[in-house]
């Protein structure tokens, strides 16, 4: 059952309706012809998984600063120089859970769709699944295994439930073969998928 | 008992969605972009006055509520940005921003022809929802009084009444875990959720749990859960307020 493909009647008339209500609400002063487009823009540009990758990468090249991101991750983000500072909207308290040989993170929502804004935009449709936050509270290695990721048995796996203020995102263990990489070579490595903790970065090429 | 506060660890679910894309069709961002307006030109932000003529108050605690009061039913049914639609449609005509008759009208109309979206607005609007994206809505407070528990204490996870909305997963009622961390200060929750507890600045920590107390014989090994509660949720694991 793919929970993605609806009736074309259905997916035309919630676009309809979306449609319809932002004409309203540009009509009745309530936002502007440009707000929902701005607002996407920041997203794309601005408030992203690329600022995500930046940080890891930074990480994996200055021992002091990956330790700084564990211990304060928003100091750590200051520096960074992203267009939100050491702020933005769902970004006010970010903590980065540090992957090691030893321990293998993954963040979820069971309440909701809690995700850090500033450093990774916007969450993918997996993490808002139901099933994923009901799954992966309890059987998180069955989950990650569906997701092509099998953590060894000896490896402990850390799930943080995002319920109050703080958002979580992961820092996943620099791969094998990148020896002499700049950062940006790095940060192009990342994925969204692996700073949640569904996935691992994989070498390149691989 | 309402079954969106008690997701986790839900049994006889499918396999776990793979989908990576943020939206899945291009009404999904629009929306998105709607809600996050909402929140921007909320009253209750100490943002510079516009002149958009929002004037009642949009936090996710909103958004939540309304998706915690739906038939549970229905909450799997819909898919993500439909429950925003229909929870975002239905405030602004239970506020009278706009009349259903007219949205569905509009709906119709746009059914049946793709007409331009008006034009027109105030830089002023879009300007202070830039800004509350850079500068987001701060919870932390100073302290009113210490925290009750210190790293290492254990504690068991109170039960409220089940209200509105909550910001305790259900999973965690009733078992006992152990502070892992206490955050600095104190954090205010969007709203006041009366009997359940969060609301007013009070401290957040961090609980670490055995899955086997909460999911005894039926979860997996080497594996530690933790969650972020706040203090309100918290009693010392000594009170055995059930027997």
């Amino acid at each position: 059952m793919d929970r993605f493909e609806y009736s074309r009647d259905r997916e035309a008339t919630n676009a309809a309706r979306a449609r319809a209500l932002e004409a309203l609400l540009i009509e009745k002063g309530v936002i502007t012809s440009e707000t929902v487009d701005k607002i996407m823009a920041i997203f794309a540009t601005e408030m992203g998984p690329f600022n995500g990758a930046k940080l890891v990468a930074k990480a994996w090249v200055d021992p002091a600063f990956k330790i700084l991101l564990a211990q304060d991750t928003m100091a750590a983000v200051e520096q960074m120089n992203f267009a939100t500072k050491g702020a933005g909207a769902e970004g006010e308290h970010m903590k980065a859970a540090v992957n090691t040989p030893e321990v293998h993170n993954l963040i979820i929502c069971t309440l909701c769709s809690c995700y850090p804004w500033p450093i990774l935009g916007l969450p993918p449709y997996w993490y808002k699944d139901p099933s994923f936050r009901a799954r992966a509270a309890r059987e998180p290695r069955k989950v990650l295994g569906e997701f092509g990721l099998d953590v060894d048995p000896g490896k402990e796996i850390k799930t943080w439930d995002s319920s109050a203020h703080i958002r979580w995102f992961v820092v996943p263990e620099r791969p094998a073969g990148t020896d002499g990489f700049s950062e940006e070579q790095l940060a192009a490595l990342v994925t969204p998928e692996s700073m949640m903790g569904v996935a691992i970065v994989k070498p390149p090429g691989a | 008992m309402k079954l969106q506060h008690y997701l986790g660890g839900l049994e006889g679910l499918d396999p776990i969605s793979l989908e990576t894309r943020v939206f899945v069709e291009p009404w999904e961002e629009r929306i998105f972009g709607i809600h996050t307006a909402m929140m921007a030109l909320s009253p209750q932000l100490d943002l510079e006055a516009t002149p958009s003529t929002f004037n009642t108050e949009w936090t996710w605690a909103d958004l939540r509520k309304g998706a915690e009061a739906m038939n549970p039913f229905d909450y799997f049914r819909f898919r993500y940005y439909e429950k925003w639609l229909g929870g975002i449609s239905e405030y602004f005509v239970a506020k009278g921003y706009i009349s259903q008759a007219d949205l569905d009208a509009r709906t119709a109309a746009f059914l049946s022809s793709s007409a331009a979206l008006p034009m027109g607005g105030d830089v002023a609007v879009d300007a202070r929802v830039r800004k509350y994206l850079m500068t987001g809505d701060d919870p932390r407070r100073e302290r009113p009084v210490p925290p009750l528990f210190a790293v290492g204490n254990a504690v068991r996870v109170a039960d409220p009444k089940s209200v509105g909305h909550t910001r305790l997963p259900g999973h965690l009622r009733n078992k006992v875990g152990l502070i892992d961390s206490v955050y600095p200060d104190a954090y205010t929750y969007l709203c006041d959720t009366g009997v359940d507890g969060v609301g007013r600045a009070m401290p957040v920590y961090c609980v670490k749990f055995d899955p086997e107390d909460l999911w005894p014989g039926n979860t997996e090994t080497n594996f530690t859960f933790y969650a972020d509660l706040f203090e309100a949720y918290l009693e010392p694991a000594a009170t055995l307020r059930n027997l």
